[in-house]
């Protein structure tokens, strides 16, 4: 029988099980993708101000306020319970690469705001601002999580 | 943490993914107990030895053996 028609081994349970939380880890991807274009698509469209999120111009953004509300909203559906949601779908060797690198986002906050603010203080660098602090937060977990999942 | 889980997964012919779906826990994760990167967590190391009927300290070795 060439490989060609052969039949494909049945799927055995555990594999099978294998599929689903593949295909549910995927889905939850693609949700958490979608929210991410929706939100930053709905703000960028409305924004009625100067101000840009990405260049510390927060404080010049306006937006009507019940679309701000539902974009709040929104934030923390992605930004709270969607994660909180992804802990008790991963396992406890996916928690712990996870908690790697919320631990490096934390500790980049901790010490790098403190120290950007010196570094301002002694003409350096601009004002600290908020935006820069999340984007502190959020790098730093990205690069924490990527160095747990390849070196430990 | 050494321990057997490559060598009886091989004896059932079993692939890591059904492995892991029998345990209910990600590829990664068999890949990861296999390969000495990760201890897994009691209860999963209960389940694994009940998975292949044998005791806990029959699969996983600490290397203390006094």
């Amino acid at each position: 029988m060439s490989p060609k028609t052969k039949a494909a081994a049945p799927l055995g349970p555990g594999e099978e099980r294998s599929r689903q939380r593949r295909r549910r880890q995927w889905m939850y991807l693609a949700i958490a993708g979608c929210m991410g274009g929706v939100i930053g698509g709905i703000t960028g469209f409305y924004d009625e101000g100067e101000g840009n999120l990405f260049t510390g111009g927060a404080e010049a953004m306006t937006l009507p306020p019940l679309l701000a509300l539902a974009i709040a909203a929104g934030l923390l559906a992605a930004f709270l319970a969607l994660p909180l949601y992804g802990f008790r779908l991963i396992d406890d060797y996916k928690r712990e690469r996870n908690l790697v690198a919320f631990t490096g986002g934390c500790l980049a906050v901790i010490a790098g705001y403190p120290v950007w603010a010196v570094l301002h203080a002694g003409g350096f660098v601009p004002k600290p601002h908020a935006f820069g602090v999340f984007a502190i937060a959020y790098v730093s977990m990205t690069v924490s999580f990527l160095y747990a999942r390849w070196r430990l | 943490m050494k321990n057997r889980l490559k060598v009886l997964r091989a004896e059932r012919d079993w692939s890591q993914a059904e492995l892991a779906g029998r345990l209910d826990v990600s590829r990664q994760a068999v890949n990861a107990i296999e390969t000495g990167k990760h201890d897994p967590s009691l209860p999963l190391a209960f389940r694994i030895a009940r998975l292949f009927e044998m005791r806990i300290e029959e699969i996983f070795d600490d290397g203390d053996h006094a």
